[in-house]
Order: C-alpha cells, then structure tokens, then sequence
C-alpha cells in the first residue's frame, strides 16, 4: 500500500520530462485564428472560406486577387494575357521567376495537371462545374469519365454478388455491342426478354438481378472495359480546350465569352500542381486508377512533411510555404525562398491556431496572444456589431461580405410530408414575401449590423451591375394576393413549416409571427441540426427553408445560377425557361452593359414576379484587426492575402 | 486469476464488438450526408464517386472492411478532414486527453481521499459540514461553469495562466482542476461512507483496544478497507475523466481527443466517429479489467466469488 505513493510521484515526473523537453515556441510575427480547422488543402477539393485562404497564400494561380479590391490581378502569368477578338481563346505566358518552392520553374504542364485533377471524379468535388461552364470539351470529358465510373462500379458491385441499380444496367446493355464481354450481358438480355432490342416496358431489375445470379467473368470484362475507357479518356482530355503549346504558353478555349474567367482562374480549383504529386498516384494505390475507375492520390501530400513513396513533401508556388501542420492546432507558415515576393514579405512567420470555441479565440484575442479574428460567431454578436458600429472598438469591424441570407418557398413539391404545399402558386409566395418587415428583423431581432437585402445578388459588390429593387414590405398587399389564391385572411391554408438550422431561432421566430400577424397563417416551427438541415432542404422537403449564399467569384451569375433549373443548389426547386433562357442569353453576349441588363432583367423576374427566394440580408462579418497590423484588408470574401501585410508595435 | 483474466477479456472482445456494431448501425441510419462540404449541395456523381472511393457505397462490406483494418489499428481516412487519417488525428489527441485525465483522477484521489477521511473522522462537524457543501458544488456544477468562472478569474482578472491552448506546464493546471473537481467530490463521498462503516467494525475497536494510536488505526488499518469502494470507483472515473473531457477541452482550447469524438457526429464523419467509438470503448472495457485484477490482487476474497 505504502508503494502506491510513487504512482503520483513517477506521473509528475513524466509530465515535467514531456514538457520540458519540448522548447517554448517563440510567438510568430503574425497569429490569427481559423475557427474549425483546415478541412483539406487540395486545391481541388477544397471549399471552405478558411480553406481557400490558405490555399490562396500558398499557391498562385494564372491570376490573383487584388488585396483589397479583389480584382484579378497579375499571378503566375503575364497580366493580361492575350485574349482573341470574340473573347473566346485566352493565351497566357508564365512569368520567367515563377517558381516551385524546390526552385523549378513553374509550367503550363502544371496548370493542365491541377485543372485535370478539378475536372476528375476521384479528386474534385464541388467546383467541377466551373471547368464544364466555361471550358471547351470539359463537359464531355467529365461525363465521359463518370460514366465510366458508374459502370466499373457496376461491374465490382456484380463481381462482389451485389445488386445494381435500373440506370447501372441500363448503362451496361447501351455499351455491351461494343465490347466483347457484350456477350456475356447479351446471354441475359436475351434469358430476360423477348429477342431483340428491350421493348419500353422491359422489366429492367428483373435484369439487373439475372446478372447479379449469373456467374459471368466480371473481372475480366472490368479490365477489357478500363483498358478502353482509359484510351478514350487521353482522347477526351485532349479535346478539353487547355493546351499547353510549350512549357510557358497555355492556352484555353472556352464555350462562351466570359468576362470573369480572369476572375476565375485566382479561384483554387484553377490552381496549378507540382508534378511530384504523380509519385503519390501510381505508387500509392498500387495501380493508376481504382477499381472504379477513379484516379485517387495519397490524401496526405498537402502535408510538408510526407515522405511515403520518395515524395518530397508539399511543394507550392505562391509566397509562403507550410513550415509546419499540427492537425487542428497550428499550421505555421514562412515564406517561400524561391518566389518573386519573397524578399519582400512583412511578415516572415504567421501562426494559424484553431479554437474550437469563438468565446476562448476573443479572450485570447484581447490577452494579445492573438492578432486577427476572421470571424467572431458568438451569441453576443450583436454586443460585438454594436461596438464595431459606434466605433467603441475601432479593431474590431464589420465586413460587408458577399453573401445572402434568404427565404427558400418550395416551388416544386404538391405536398411536404403529406401535406398540400400552397407555395406552388407564386401568389401565395408573393404575399408570404410581402409580409415580411426586413427592417425588424435586422435592426430589431439580430442587430447584427447586416444590410437589409432587397436583391439576391449584393448590391454594390460587383462593378457596372445594379441589381433590382425587389419587393418592399407591404402586408397589405400581401393579404390581397392571398384571398385572391383562394385564401383569405389565411383561411384554408395549411399549417406552413418553417425549416431552419438551430442557431437561427430568433430570426425564424419572428418571421413567424409576422406571418401569422399579417396573413394569419399558422406557422410550424421545425429546427434542424445543420447537417440534417443541408439533406432535407436538398430533397426539397419543407415549405420554406432559410438559405445562405457566399458569392464566389465577381459576377452575377455566381448568386443567378443557382436558381437555373438543373442546377444543384436550386433548393427552392424553382423553375421558369424564361429565366433560364437569360442565364443563356446573357452567357452569350460579350457587352458588359447588354450582359448585365439581361442579368438584372433575370434577376426582376424572380424577385419582384416568381419569388421562389425571399432575400432577407446580406452578412456583415464581424471581425476584429489589431491596430498594429498593416496591410490586411478585410474584403468581400475575407480571403485575405497576407502578401502585404506589415506588424507595426 | 488466469481464469478471470480470459474471461474479463473475452467478455470484453464481446462488448466492444457489440458496441461497434450498435454505433455503425446510428451512423448509416443517421440522417445527414457525410460527403457533403460547404455550401454547395452534392452533385448525384460526386457522391458516389467519393462513396465508392471511401468504400461506403455498400453498408455491409464497409462493416467488415473498416472492422478489418480496425484490428491492425488502421482506422482509414477522416471523411471532414481528407488530408488526415484517422489513426493519425486518434495519436495526436489521445495522449493529451490521457494525460489530462490521469492527472485529474490523480488529483481528485490525492485530494478527496484525505478530505473524506477527516471528514468521517469529525462527522457533524464543522469541516464535515463544510465540504459536505463543498462536495454538493462539485457534483452539481457542470464542468463548462466551473471551467468558464475558474477561466474567468485567473486568466482574465489574476492572469496567472494562459487563456487557453496547450504546450506548456502553465496550460496544464486550470483544465486538470476543472475536471478533477467532480470526481474529487465523488472520491470525498466515497471515502467518508467507506470511513464510517468501518470505524464502526469490531477490527478496528480490536486495533484501538489493543493500544495502537488513533492516527495509526485510521491511516494503516481503516484507510485501507475504507478505500476499496474508491478503487472501485476509480476505473470508469479514469476511463470517464479520460474520454469525457470534451467540455472542459472546449473551455480551455485543449487538444484532446473529447473534441473530435464530438465533432465527428456533427460532421457525420464516419470514420472517426467509428474510430473513436472504438477507442473510447476500449479504454472504458481495459481499465474495468485492471479494476478488477487490482481489486482481487486487494481483496482475495473476490477471485473466489468469481
């Protein structure tokens, strides 16, 4: 029993040996705070805001953003590049001291790999999209390529004695002629159906699960199909309109004259990649592509550390390198010796430490152990807004950000979980609309410091559009629209389901009771966590959601386009062919002035006319800047380069 | 003791099996898309792409698959954090929330242990009543208040520690006494019970009969007994103060392992939910053994029983 005494004794030992052994850090020039952690540095994956401003601090696209404008200015290339009469070939030069962080010249080869890997379907995720929009061919290529996918996984889903899906047998009886294991499906299309082509009211699943039981070589018709898909794929890619014509000339063709592709190609999905990253394909998975088809990397080489397979580590081209990463504490950066700016830098070392909790990141903000604060999501927000607002606290500000909080009506559903959906009729919208007092609800409810949104796209974001004046406040208005589809003073309408995220309540409450003070309408108040919130407003299941968009790139479109019919984000499921055609329009017309009044005549239609979104606010992101920091400019995105960034004490 | 060791170990095997299997059910039936990042809605192709890259367009070989590998301790990739695997995040904040942990039990024993002792010494009197107060607070308070108020006076009005983070000695203290503080009330508890039922048996009257001093009865001979059901106790606590920091991370910013087990679920990331689930359990299922082999090793009368 007497022993047991060194138990404690030996502990504390251990503990003084761990942290003593480890030497204090010395405090970098620059700390500022990511709130959740880096959720991945592929450039192609990524999509978080605090994602990209690391990404856009390490690397350097063919453009980069102005500091304080964000207007694309000069990157890796020679700005501007030169662009051909009907605006569709972009030629650009690389810059002589473009260089890897390991000294080698950057090249066009570089850019064609990176942009490849945001078209894949192994490696890209959400902004794919701005390659099929924009760039020649990169539409069939995608597509080429992910229905490929879909067969090879039919094909392993069969091997492993698994059902496929209607559309997978399908995919496998409309590319079976060409193939020789065609026969093998051809047994079965024949054991299913009556010879010949399958008649419209062929029982496909009964299909899929005759080959499922069929005991057919599906290793062997995988491989005869990858070996084909791959051929067909280089041939593909060679039909994308990026070309690398030497190592420093790429030039790009893209669909339609686009006056922001120079805005674009700063965004992170364009950005280039070192080719050591080749070392972590093959090499890792043992075979180029999967059994998919899909061409995976070893997720760690964004790490500076890694050495699997003979890889050097993360190598970058823009001013700073990543000195160090510590998953979800600290990622450490200094300046990349080889780049142009290099001598230049303010700051030689900057700190990224992550609190998870935005209460303990503003103490340490005011015990000085940190410098900037790129968001402060408290629950005395509006404490904070207030001492930003009245200049109490002339560090801390409010960033006017480009980004929408809205209303989503549900124009697509008959009925939501059972019920009959009245929003289907854009009257009733309208008068939901109407009824809506902005002002309340960001001076009263919030006071946040947010401007009131009248427009889905922020006004005074983009230069040269102005966006419509939408509707006002008018429960007046409102009441009649509502008796006039056939209920008045809300008699016969079901009770509305307002769906939100759970840190929205205060807003959803009073949106509430404005709609049972002005329309009498019953509301039902439905609170989600945020994940489950994102899937049931995907399926379209809720009368009205709320919304929020962060714009993307500087123009228009990036709000206008999610309410184009096909489009992923269309939550409200809206869908007019009037507005699509603008959208079409507009991406054909090379005047910037023509363009933006077809935009602004798209965008009248679904704020004042359709109403599938109600805007409510535009973000005003509050943010706190030490008063010795020069040269950080809190702008639309809070993206922030720290390029020009000094330390004044 | 070789016989109750293989069957604590097998009983063990069995219940974090059961426990993975119960946890993987939640986390397919979850509402909620794991692949899903940002703002944008996930394209039909992208989610299968990323789900048959992760190996979960099929439940059932995912199951065996991730228990698989499980074994070996590769517990694959984080799905919210894809630059990380998840043993890699598991090593990095384990040894934290471990340490942290030790430190708080070590602290709650070093002092609960004497407080109960003296207080079922003098029971009624004013040093009882007092930390029997005391002990109310520490049970009834939840850590996030403690933690905040203990924060709040000597990081921000006495700034004696840092505000939060993790690296050096001066990080240590605050976080390590807001987590002791219930389990210090408990072990108080447990020992002043544990006192008092054995001042009151025939051994101890024999010991004082026999001449011996009373300090000597109370710390060699009723100590001893008394501090049985505080071993007892002192295996989830471990466990428990080991997993269940996850308040008291999130107050002082420290890196454990608590964080993520949470994150996780709120980002439906499956692998380190699965990941840390298995941990967590194990844990829990390794320091109830060592429990019971200490407490046989004590006591030999419960090797018997079993």
């Amino acid at each position: 029993m007497s022993k047991l005494w060194l138990v404690p004794v030996l502990f504390i030992l251990v503990i003084l040996a761990i942290f003593s052994s480890t030497p204090p850090r010395l405090r970098a020039d620059f700390t500022y705070v990511n709130p959740s952690g880096i959720h991945t540095l592929d450039p192609a994956r990524m999509s978080w805001t605090q994602d990209f401003r690391i990404a856009l601090n390490i690397w350097e696209g063919l453009t980069t953003r102005h500091a304080k404008t964000t207007e694309p200015v000069e990157g890796a290339a020679i700005f501007p590049p030169k662009v051909s009469e009907d605006g569709l070939t972009y030629t650009f030069t690389i810059r002589d001291d473009a260089r890897w962080s390991n000294g080698e010249p950057v090249t066009a080869h570089d850019f064609l790999r990176g942009w490849r890997r945001g078209m894949e379907p192994g490696t890209a995720t959400d902004y794919t999209y701005l390659f099929t929009q924009h760039i020649e061919g990169a539409g069939q290529y995608v597509r080429c390529r992910r229905d490929a996918v879909a067969i090879l996984t039919a094909f392993r889903r069969l091997q492993d004695r698994r059902s496929i899906t209607i559309e997978q047998a399908q995919q496998l009886v409309a590319i079976a002629e060409s193939f020789a294991f065609g026969t093998l499906l051809g047994g079965a299309v024949i054991e299913a159906s009556p010879p010949g082509a399958p008649c419209p009211d062929w029982k496909w699943s009964e299909f899929a699960d005759r080959l499922r039981s069929g005991r057919s070589d599906w290793p062997r018709a995988r491989d005869e199909f990858l070996d084909d898909h791959i051929a067909e794929a280089e041939v593909a890619f060679r039909q994308v309109g990026i070309d690398a014509v030497d190592d420093r000339t790429l030039v790009v063709q893209l669909v339609n004259p686009c006056p922001y592709f120079l805005d674009l190609t700063a965004f992170p999905i364009f950005l280039p990649i070192h080719v050591s990253i080749e070392q972590l394909r093959a090499r890792f998975h043992g075979d180029p592509y999967t059994a998919e088809g899909l061409v995976v990397y070893d997720p760690q080489w964004t790490k500076p550390d890694y050495r699997a397979f003979g890889y050097p580590g993360l190598i970058t081209n823009g001013p700073y390198i990543i000195d160090e990463w510590i998953f979800k504490r600290r990622l450490s950066l200094g300046p990349n010796p080889h780049h142009r700016d290099a001598p230049r830098l303010g700051c030689r070392t900057i700190d990224m430490v992550t609190y998870d909790n935005a209460n303990a990141a503003i103490m340490a903000y005011e015990a000085g152990d940190v410098d900037f604060l790129p968001s402060m999501v408290v629950s005395y927000d509006h404490e904070i807004a207030r001492l930003a607002r009245y200049g109490e606290r002339p560090d801390f500000r409010l960033c006017e950000v480009m980004a929408t909080y809205f209303l989503n009506f549900n124009c697509t559903s008959t009925k939501v979980n059972g019920v009959p959906n009245p929003f289907v009729d854009r009257r009733v919208r309208k008068a939901f609309a109407l009824a809506v007092d902005r002002e309340r609800i960001v001076e009263q409810v919030l006071r946040r410091g947010d401007r009131l949104a009248h427009s889905f796209v922020p006004p005074n974001t983009i230069p040269g559009y102005t966006p419509p004046d939408g509707l006002s406040f008018d429960p007046v208005t409102g009441r009649a629209l509502l008796a006039e589809a056939g209920y008045p003073d809300g008699v016969g309408l079901p009770p509305i389901e307002y769906l939100y995220t759970d840190r929205d309540v205060q807003a959803a409450q009073a949106l509430a009771n404005m709609w049972s003070r002005e329309l009498g309408a019953r509301i039902e108040l439905r609170s989600l966590e945020t994940k489950t919130f994102a899937e049931e407003k995907a399926a379209h299941r809720f009368m009205i959601a709320r919304g929020n968009w962060y714009g993307d790139y500087n123009d228009p479109t990036t709000f206008l386009d999610c309410l184009a019919t096909d489009n992923g984000n269309n939550d409200s499921g809206y869908a007019n062919p009037d507005f699509d055609q603008s959208l079409h329009d507009a991406a054909r017309t090379r005047d910037s002035a023509e363009r933006f009044a077809i935009l602004r005549r798209a965008e009248t239609l679904l704020l004042e006319k359709d109403v599938p979104i109600l805007p409510i606010l535009h973000y005003a992101e509050p943010i706190a800047i030490k008063p010795y920091v020069r040269g950080l400019y809190p702008n639309r995105r809070v993206w922030v380069s720290f390029r020009d960034l000094t330390i004044e004490r | 003791m070789i016989r109750l060791l293989t069957r604590r170990l097998l009983l063990g095997a069995v219940t974090i099996l059961c426990i993975y299997a119960v946890t993987f059910v939640m986390v397919v039936t979850l509402p909620g898309n794991p692949f899903q990042q940002g703002q944008h809605n996930l394209s039909v192709e992208t989610e299968m792409a990323l789900r048959s890259r992760y190996g979960m367009d099929d439940n059932w070989s995912f199951f065996w698959k991730f228990l698989g590998r499980a074994i070996r301790g590769d517990f694959g990739p984080s799905f919210s954090y894809a630059d990380w695997t998840c043993t890699q995040i598991i090593a990095d904040a384990l040894p934290v929330s471990m340490l942290l942990g030790f430190l708080a039990i070590l602290i709650a024993v070093l002092v609960g242990v004497p407080i109960g002792a003296l207080s079922a010494v003098r029971r009624n009197g004013w040093f009882d009543v007092t930390t029997l107060a005391f002990v109310l607070i520490g049970v009834s308070l939840p850590t996030f208040v403690t933690g905040s108020a203990l924060l709040t006076l000597f990081a921000v009005y006495w700034p004696v520690a840092p505000i939060g983070g993790w690296g050096t000695l001066a990080h240590l203290p605050l976080p390590a006494i807001t987590l002791a503080l219930p389990f210090t009330a408990y072990v108080a508890r447990l020992t002043r019970a544990g006192m008092l039922d054995v001042l009151g048996s025939d051994f101890i009257r024999t010991a004082l009969a026999k001449g011996l001093s009373r300090r000597v009865v109370i710390t060699k001979h009723a100590l001893k007994v008394a501090f049985l059901p505080v071993l007892s106790f002192l295996g989830p606590a471990t466990a428990q103060a080991m997993t269940g920091s996850f308040v008291v991370e999130k107050v002082f910013g420290v890196p454990g392992l608590g964080q993520h087990f949470v994150n996780a679920a709120l980002n439906r990331d499956v692998g380190l939910i699965m990941s840390t689930v298995l941990v967590f359990s194990t844990l829990l299922v390794v320091f109830n053994i060592v429990v019971d082999l200490l407490y046989a090793w004590i006591d030999p009368r419960i090797t018997h029983a079993a």
